[in-house]
C-alpha cells in the first residue's frame, strides 16, 4: 500500500506549485504518493465569477468620537473614548486587527522601574540613537505610560504568550536554510485562541464600539475651521459611507508604494494626503525606512514573516544599561542603518542564504531579545524559530521612519491634537515628531507599543473634546461633492490603469540613488518624474470596478507622499539617520537640528520651513563630533578631515 | 509570490479571507457560499488569507515571484540561487 502523506510533507509538497501547473506537476510524481495523487487531481483551481457586492445595510452614522483606522493606535484610541463614556465609531480601510501594519510586530517593549530599568540611561540611549531629533518630551510620556500600555493590550489578550512554533512541533527545523517550513495552519490552528488579530474586533465588541470595515475614508470634512465628520465609501459596494461626528482621530498609518515583502501594503498615505490637503503641516518626510526583502523569494512577504505572524509577540526591554546605552545605540545605527545602506550600495546580499539560524539570532538579539529560551525571564525574546530573514534592500520602498514622518503638531504637543478644532491624528505615519527622530533602530519593539500610549492619549483628549462640543452636520453639498470626487475614476473613458502608474512610481523612486544615498541631482530628476505623474498621470487614473477606484485613489496619495519625500529630502542638505545625502555626507548641527516642514499653501504651493527643536533634545553641543555621533557614512569622515574607523560590520557579518 | 486556489471543492464559505485580507484581493459569492480570488494582481503575498482558511482551500505560490524590485540579485551567490531553487521546488 502506497505510505499515506503526512502533512507536513503534504504542505512542502504544495508550496511551491502554481495553481494551474499543480496537476500537472503532481500527475508525475512518484507512485508514493498515489493515493493523494487521486484527491489532487480532481482538485477544482478555477475562480467563479466575480460577484456583485450589496451595499452595507448602514451607510451613515453619527457619534461623539470617529476613529478612522483600526490599528494598534485607532484601537487604543476607541477604546479610551468609549471608556470615558462616548459614543464611538470607528470606520476602517480593511479589518481591525488585519490590515496596516498592526498584524506584523513580532516584538513589544515598555519600561519599567520595578524590573529594574534605569531611566537615564534609557533617555541618553534614545537621544544619541535619534540623533537629536528624538522628541524627549514624549519620550518622557511613554517612560510614564508604557507599562500601562502593556498591561492593557495584555489584559486585552494581544500579549498572550504560548508555545512558539519551534517548541510546538509544527514547524519543521531540519536545520536545513531551505527546509525551515511546517505546518502553518496547523499551528495556527492550534493556538488559534490566541491570535491577536481576532481580539482588536472582540475589544471594540466589548466596549460597544460601532465598526465598518472595508471603508475607505476618503476625506475629513472641516467647516470654519471644525470637524464634522469623515466621507469614503465601502470598497466592495462602491456605497458611499458618512460619519458625521464631534471629534475625529485619524489613525491611518503610513503608506508604501508597493508592499515587496513587508507586508504593509493596507496603508496607502490617505491620512497624509487628507491632512495636507486640510492645510496641516507634514513633517519628517525625508527619513525613509528601508526594509529588506529576500534575495531568493523576493518580495515574497510570508516567507519573510510567517513565523514571527504566528508566534507569540516577544515582550522585551531590560537590554538597556548605563554601561550599554550609547553603545546600544551605536549598535543599532551601524546594523539597522549604515549596513543596510551600505549593502544597498554595493548590491551585495547579507548573507549568502546559509547560516540562517545565525541571522535569525542576530535579529531576536537586535530587538533587544535573548536567545536563552529561560521562561523566567519574562522580557527576554522567545521566538528562536530559524526562518529566513531579508537580507536584501528592495521592500516597502517609500515608507517612512515609524514614529517620525506625519503630520506635525508642534514641539509642545503631547497627544497629536492638529490646529483644527476637534481633530487628533495618532501612530505610525500619522503624527510627526516622535521619540524616535532620525532613526527609529533604537526603538525597535517600541513603535506598537508607543502608538498604543498615543493612541490612548488622543482617545482621551479627543472624548473630552466632544463631551462638551457641538455636532456641525457634513452638509448634504459636501457629500456630493466628496461623492464626485470618489466616482470620478469611473467616469475617465482614455486612460492609465493604477497598477501600472503604481510600477512607474515603484521604478522612479526604489533606486538606491534615490532613496537612500541621496543627491542633489537624483532627487530633482526623481522629482522631475513624479511631477509628471501628477500632472499628466494622475487626473487620467481610470476604474473599472470599485476595487479599482480605491486603487486610483492610493496612487494619488502615494504620488503626492513621493513629492513630500523628494523635496524635504533635496532641503535637509546634511546626513543624518535615516536620511543619507552623498553630496553632504556628515551632520550638520549648526543648520538641521530642526524639522522640515512642508505644508500647502493657498495659492496650491508647497511652502517649506525648518522648526528648530528644542535646546533640551540637542544633547551636549561642545562634545566632539566622534563622541555626538558614533557611526559613520561613506566618505563622513574624510570629508570631515576626522581618522578613519575601523570596518564594523554588522547583522550578517563583516561588509 | 501570490495567493492561488488550492482547491475550491474545500471551500467552506467561512469567509476568513474575505474578511481578513487587507489588500481588497476577495469577493465572496452569496449563492454558491464560496469565496471568489478576485484581485490576485493585489496580493500582498502576507498570508493571512492562507493561515486563516478553515477549508485549506487556499495556498501561496510563487507565481508572482518577479513582484519585488530585484535589482540587486544580480549580485546574489551560487549558493544563494540555490537555496531559491529549493524554495521553490518544494
Ligand atoms: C513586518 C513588520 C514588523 C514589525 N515589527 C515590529 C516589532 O517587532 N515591534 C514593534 O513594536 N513594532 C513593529 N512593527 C511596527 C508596528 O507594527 C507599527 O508601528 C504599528 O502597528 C502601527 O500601528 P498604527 O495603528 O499606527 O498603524 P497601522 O497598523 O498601519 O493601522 C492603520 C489602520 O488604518 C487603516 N486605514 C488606512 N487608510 C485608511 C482609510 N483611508 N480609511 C479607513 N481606514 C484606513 C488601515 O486599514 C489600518 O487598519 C512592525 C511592522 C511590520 C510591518
Amino acid at each position: 500500500m502506497a505510505k499515506s502523506i503526512s502533512r507536513r510533507d503534504f504542505i512542502k509538497g504544495m508550496a511551491g506549485f502554481g495553481a494551474a501547473s499543480a496537476v500537472t506537476a503532481l500527475a508525475g510524481m512518484p507512485a508514493a504518493h498515489a493515493e493523494s495523487e487521486t484527491e489532487l487531481v480532481e482538485r477544482v483551481t478555477t475562480e467563479l465569477p466575480i460577484p456583485e457586492v450589496e451595499a452595507p445595510a448602514k451607510t451613515e452614522y453619527e457619534c461623539d468620537v470617529l476613529v478612522i483606522g483600526g490599528g494598534f493606535a485607532g484601537l487604543n484610541a476607541a477604546a479610551a473614548a468609549a471608556d470615558q463614556g462616548q459614543r464611538v465609531v470607528m470606520l476602517d480601510k480593511g479589518r481591525p486587527g488585519y490590515s496596516g501594519l498592526s498584524p506584523w510586530p513580532s516584538s513589544h517593549r515598555w519600561a519599567d522601574k520595578e524590573m529594574g530599568d534605569d531611566y537615564d540611561a534609557l533617555r541618553k540611549c534614545i537621544q544619541h540613537g535619534s540623533e537629536y531629533l528624538g522628541n524627549m518630551d514624549l519620550y518622557e510620556v511613554w517612560l510614564e505610560e508604557s507599562k500601562g500600555t502593556y498591561e492593557r493590550l495584555r489584559d486585552w489578550g494581544i500579549l498572550d504568550q504560548y508555545e512558539t512554533a519551534a517548541q510546538s512541533g509544527f514547524y519543521n527545523d531540519s536545520g536545513d536554510p531551505a527546509d525551515c517550513s511546517g505546518d502553518y495552519q496547523g499551528y495556527h490552528e492550534k493556538f488559534i485562541q490566541h491570535d491577536r488579530r481576532t481580539k482588536f474586533a472582540a475589544v471594540l465588541k466589548e466596549k460597544g464600539i460601532e465598526y465598518a470595515d472595508y471603508t475607505m475614508v476618503t476625506n475629513v470634512i472641516v467647516e470654519n475651521n471644525k470637524v464634522c465628520g469623515a466621507v469614503g465609501f465601502h470598497v466592495p459596494s462602491g456605497a458611499i459611507i458618512t460619519c458625521h461626528a464631534k471629534a475625529v482621530v485619524m489613525a491611518m498609518g503610513g503608506g508604501c508604494y508597493k508592499p515587496t515583502g513587508f507586508p504593509t501594503g493596507g496603508v496607502t498615505f490617505d491620512g497624509e494626503y487628507i491632512a495636507y490637503n486640510l492645510g496641516l503641516p507634514i513633517a519628517g518626510k525625508e527619513f525613509d525606512d528601508f526594509h529588506m526583502t529576500l534575495s531568493w523569494a523576493p518580495g515574497n512577504a510570508f516567507l519573510n514573516n510567517n513565523w514571527t505572524y504566528l508566534d507569540p509577540l516577544w515582550l522585551c526591554g531590560g537590554d538597556i544599561t548605563p554601561e550599554t546605552a550609547i553603545s546600544y545605540a551605536t549598535t543599532k545605527g551601524k546594523v539597522m542603518v549604515l549596513d543596510r545602506v551600505t549593502k544597498s550600495m554595493t548590491g551585495l546580499a547579507v548573507s549568502d542564504g546559509t547560516g540562517v539560524e545565525d541571522m535569525t539570532k542576530q535579529d531576536v538579539t537586535r530587538r533587544g531579545g535573548s536567545t536563552s529560551e529561560n521562561p523566567a525571564e519574562v522580557r527576554f525574546g522567545k521566538c528562536n524559530d530559524t526562518m529566513y530573514k531579508g537580507d536584501i534592500y528592495g521592500a516597502a520602498v517609500g515608507f517612512g521612519a515609524h514614529l517620525t514622518n506625519g503630520v506635525f503638531c508642534g514641539l509642545d504637543d503631547l497627544e497629536g491634537r492638529t490646529s483644527i478644532d476637534g481633530l487628533w491624528v495618532s501612530g505610525d505615519g500619522m503624527m510627526a515628531c516622535g521619540p524616535t527622530g532620525a532613526a527609529y533602530p533604537t526603538g525597535v519593539g517600541f513603535t506598537s507599543n508607543f502608538v498604543s500610549t498615543m493612541g490612548n492619549r488622543a482617545g482621551k483628549a479627543a472624548a473630552e473634546y466632544a463631551a462638551t462640543a457641538e455636532l456641525t452636520k457634513i452638509s448634504d453639498e459636501r457629500i456630493a461633492e466628496e461623492t464626485e470626487k470618489i466616482l470620478a475614476p469611473l467616469s475617465v473613458e482614455k486612460g492609465f490603469d493604477p497598477n501600472w502608474a503604481r510600477d512607474q512610481l515603484m521604478n522612479i523612486m526604489s533606486p538606491y540613488w534615490v532613496y537612500i544615498a541621496k543627491s542633489e541631482a537624483t532627487l530633482q530628476a526623481a522629482l522631475t518624474q513624479v511631477e509628471y505623474l501628477r500632472d499628466k498621470v494622475v487626473p487620467k487614473l481610470q476604474a473599472a470596478s470599485f476595487h479599482d477606484v480605491r486603487l486610483c485613489l492610493e496612487m494619488q496619495h502615494k504620488v503626492l507622499n513621493a513629492e513630500l519625500s523628494l523635496r524635504a529630502s533635496l532641503a535637509r542638505q546634511e546626513t543624518r539617520g535615516l536620511h543619507f545625502r552623498t553630496d553632504f555626507p556628515y551632520r550638520d548641527d549648526e543648520n538641521f537640528l530642526c524639522f522640515i516642514t512642508l505644508q500647502k499653501n493657498a495659492d496650491g504651493g508647497m511652502d517649506i520651513e525648518k522648526v528648530p527643536v528644542k535646546d533640551e533634545w540637542k544633547g551636549d553641543l561642545s562634545e566632539d563630533y566622534k563622541s555626538r555621533y558614533t557611526y559613520y557614512f561613506p566618505r563622513e569622515l574624510e570629508t570631515l578631515g576626522l581618522p578613519a574607523e575601523e570596518e564594523t560590520g554588522g547583522w550578517g557579518g563583516k561588509k | 509570490m501570490s495567493v492561488a486556489r488550492y482547491d475550491l471543492n474545500k471551500c467552506i464559505g467561512c469567509k476568513s479571507c474575505v474578511t481578513v485580507c487587507p489588500m481588497d484581493v476577495f469577493r465572496f459569492d452569496e449563492a454558491a457560499k464560496k469565496s471568489v480570488i478576485a484581485y490576485p494582481e493585489n496580493c500582498q503575498s502576507c498570508g493571512q488569507c492562507f493561515v486563516n482558511c478553515l477549508g485549506r482551500s487556499l495556498t501561496i505560490v510563487n507565481d508572482m515571484y518577479g513582484y519585488a524590485q530585484t535589482s540587486y540579485r544580480a549580485a546574489t551567490t551560487v549558493a544563494m540561487n540555490r537555496t531559491a531553487q529549493k524554495v521553490i521546488d518544494r
